[in-house]
């Protein structure tokens, strides 16, 4: 593992856990742009230039649209757990990676990749198994996916063109997509925070609500 | 190349329909008209050269038209009826973005590429649909659709980078293959609402406005299942030999979905429901053509494919024009439907034709040859009788039809055509030429002139028209879909042909091998 390998992977997991433990959203949402931007570095060798730039641009414009949703969004619930231990956790999951790799599958792509997938990923499932915040779930999802490419590029080594420029309009539609919910659940109930569905409430007087006469 | 003038059209249209969404008459014309241009756009795909894009390549293909055109074909009946009962904003943009989605999907050569655009078509999709009007339960089915869209395509992307398909048939250590035999399982299962994962589809009913459910209840799972069934014989089929548990694990997951899935539709009282569980059971056909990892299992369940999601659309829009029609979606309250709803009748005694079907019929064969690839003996015999169950749940309703009518269907509007008052009387004392004139020439001219005012009445008179014969025309278009449903189940447009055509590029870059 070069050393640039290993501080883009670094600069990955430091960006997954602020994108996930940050108490504002909006810093998350940097956390979200930095680490969309820095995951297409972590790969050997690199992309050409233009799949390199547009996964970089893509990952800007994911963590722009879940900025603009933060932006107007009140105090939500808080990540489930604070930003020093979502911190230990990302270098948990790094540590866990780079021990993998000693003893993993066969692989075509870096260490770095590994690690800093296994980071993302380390952070990415408290939010989305367990917060009700809207916001949080988002970034969550956003740094999920994140991890995915990554593992991908560890394990088949770097993706093709193809492949980068689909997984930057992938990134792109769910940033999009978490905007939407996010405004959506401050014009039903003015906060990011959505409670469990209440049993036995369902069906056809949702669907009457929904649908205008 | 064929592709691209659909995507085009497909993607504009999403733009103009998603921008004149919250105006109704406009919003309406521009979203049909958006649909029909998309589905004609969908008809000149074919084989063609590929177009390459960063070392892939985006190529058309007959099963890929089929797809596309039953998609929106379907989607627009579907439309039609929801239009006739109510205004819902959001359904045709989510059909036209869902279908853009999928022709990325299934036009994309190689299996990351391909489960990356399904996801994001998934997630415009539900975005689209669930936006907007803003409502707690919206949201909720927003955040869940995203959620699970998300993990099936990171747990997908994963099992691809470990066994991907174009490994040349060297087969994966076992392990790791039955590893991702599981994943892909689940991501399977999750899309598809597989026992235990069934939540879901019958919550996406509830929230997703109705219009818009085909395309997210039907059609997107079964683009996923197509790409995942399309990389499962190429990357797995070396290493099927030693996947005996996993294969096992699965058939079973397979077998408990059939019978559960088939005893939840039986039971339930919505109707939106009924059709939810049969999406929920046909999961566990499309379960075990993953666990045949066989190609002529694939080649099955590309057919078979069709067949599930224009019966599924046809029920859809089945169910919307029942709720119209009694303003409640409850068996309980609408025993006797079939006296005041028979075409409603006639509609759903065909969808139950093409969801069974008959020896001979593509649909049943191709349903067979799934359960045959995928289970022997008493295994067989179970999901034999499960794949039925969605033919249980038809009959189901159509007993509960033919019952005594409750008071919400007594008081229900009939199916008979009406007409305006006063059309006749306007057309005669406005007739030219004063009193009648005697012979031949003034007989016709009287005739031609009675004949131009009644066509102008009529003009002047189609909003007042429509909305007396929404219950007529809503039937009718749902008697369309019927025929549908009953034309793919039939095999027409050359449906197996293209389930069975070498295409080296759709959905992974291995051959696919005749069955």
């Amino acid at each position: 593992m070069t050393p640039l390998l290993f501080a883009a992977g670094a600069l990955v997991a430091i960006g997954a856990a602020v994108a996930t433990g940050a108490r504002d959203a909006r810093i998350a949402s940097l956390g979200v742009a930095g680490m969309l931007a820095a995951v297409p570095f972590v790969a050997d060798p690199l992309p050409a230039s233009l799949p390199l730039a547009f996964g970089v641009i893509a990952g800007i414009l994911a963590g722009f649209l879940v900025f603009v949703a933060a932006r107007r969004a009140p105090d939500g619930a808080g990540p489930p757990l604070g930003l020093p231990a979502t911190l230990g956790a990302a270098a948990a999951g790094f540590a866990v990676g780079i021990g993998a790799t000693a003893v993993a599958l066969p692989r075509l792509g870096p260490d770095a990749a590994l690690a800093a997938g296994m980071a993302a990923l380390a952070v990415a499932v408290a939010p989305i198994a367990v917060t009700h915040d809207v916001m949080r779930l988002g970034s969550g999802l956003l740094v999920l996916v994140g991890s995915a490419t990554l593992m991908l590029a560890a394990l088949a080594g770097t993706p093709e063109p193809l492949t980068a420029i689909a997984a930057g309009i992938a990134m792109v539609a769910l940033a999009a997509a978490v905007a939407v919910v996010a405004g959506g659940a401050m014009a039903a109930t003015g906060g990011t925070v959505i409670a469990d569905d209440v049993p036995g409430h369902r069906a056809a007087a949702t669907r009457a609500g929904g649908e205008l006469p | 190349m064929s592709v691209l003038p659909f995507l085009v059209a497909a993607i504009l249209g999403t733009v103009i329909a998603t921008v004149l969404r919250d105006r109704r008459r406009l919003g309406t014309l521009a979203g049909m008209g958006a649909v029909i241009v998309a589905l004609a756009a969908a008809g000149l795909i074919g084989p063609d050269t590929p177009i390459t894009i960063g070392g892939g390549a985006l190529a058309g293909s007959d099963h890929l038209r089929l797809v596309l055109a039953l998609t929106l074909g379907g989607g627009l009946l579907v439309l039609v009826v929801a239009r006739l009962a109510t205004w819902q904003p959001s359904a045709p943009g989510t059909l036209l973005g869902g279908a853009a989605g999928i022709g990325l999907a299934l036009g994309l050569s190689g299996t990351p590429p391909s489960l990356l655009a399904a996801a994001a078509a998934t997630i415009v999709a539900s975005a689209l649909a669930l936006g907007s009007p803003a409502a707690p339960s919206r949201v909720r089915a927003l955040a869940r659709e995203l959620r699970g869209a998300t993990t099936s395509l990171v747990v997908g992307l994963v099992a691809a980078g470990i066994a991907p398909a174009a490994a040349g048939g060297v087969p994966a250590e076992a392990g790791a293959a039955g590893l991702v035999l599981a994943g892909m399982a689940l991501v399977l299962a999750h899309r598809f609402g597989a026992i235990p994962l069934h939540a879901r589809v019958s919550r996406l009913a509830d929230a997703a406005p109705s219009g818009a459910l085909p395309i997210l209840a039907a059609w997107l799972p079964a683009t996923w299942g197509l790409v995942i069934l399309g990389w499962a014989p190429a990357a797995l089929g070396p290493a099927a030999a030693d996947l005996g548990l996993e294969r096992g694990l699965v058939v079973a997951l397979a077998l408990a979905t059939l019978a559960l899935g088939a005893v939840a539709a039986l039971i339930q009282d919505e109707v939106e429901h009924v059709v939810a569980y049969t999406i929920v059971t046909d999961a566990g056909v499309a379960l075990l053509a993953l666990a045949a990892l066989d190609p002529a299992a694939r080649d099955a369940a590309r057919a078979w494919v069709l067949v599930f999601a224009t019966t599924r659309t046809a029920m859809i829009g089945w169910t919307i024009a029942f709720r119209a029609v009694f303003g409640t979606g409850r068996l309980r309250d609408t025993a006797g439907w079939l006296r005041r709803a028979p075409a409603l009748g006639v509609a759903l005694a065909g969808i139950l034709v093409a969801v069974v079907g008959w020896p001979g019929l593509l649909g049943w064969d191709a349903r067979l040859a799934i359960l045959h690839a995928g289970t022997a003996g008493p295994a067989f015999l179970l999901a034999f009788a499960g794949s039925l169950g969605t033919g249980a749940a038809i009959c189901r309703l159509l007993v509960v039809g033919a019952g005594r009518p409750s008071a919400v269907v007594v008081g229900a509007p009939g199916e008979l055509p009406r007409f305006p008052a006063g059309t006749a009387v306007e057309a005669t004392a406005a007739a030219p030429g004063g009193a009648p004139r005697a012979g031949a020439r003034a007989a016709s001219r009287a005739f031609a002139g009675r004949l131009g005012t009644l066509t102008a009445a009529a003009g002047r008179r189609v909003g007042p028209s429509l909305a007396l014969n929404r219950v007529p025309l809503r039937a009718l278009a749902v008697i369309l879909l019927a025929g549908l449903a009953l034309l793919a189940a039939g095999g027409a447009f050359g449906i197996d042909a293209a389930a069975r055509a070498a295409g080296p590029l759709l959905p992974s870059p291995s051959p696919i091998v005749g069955g």
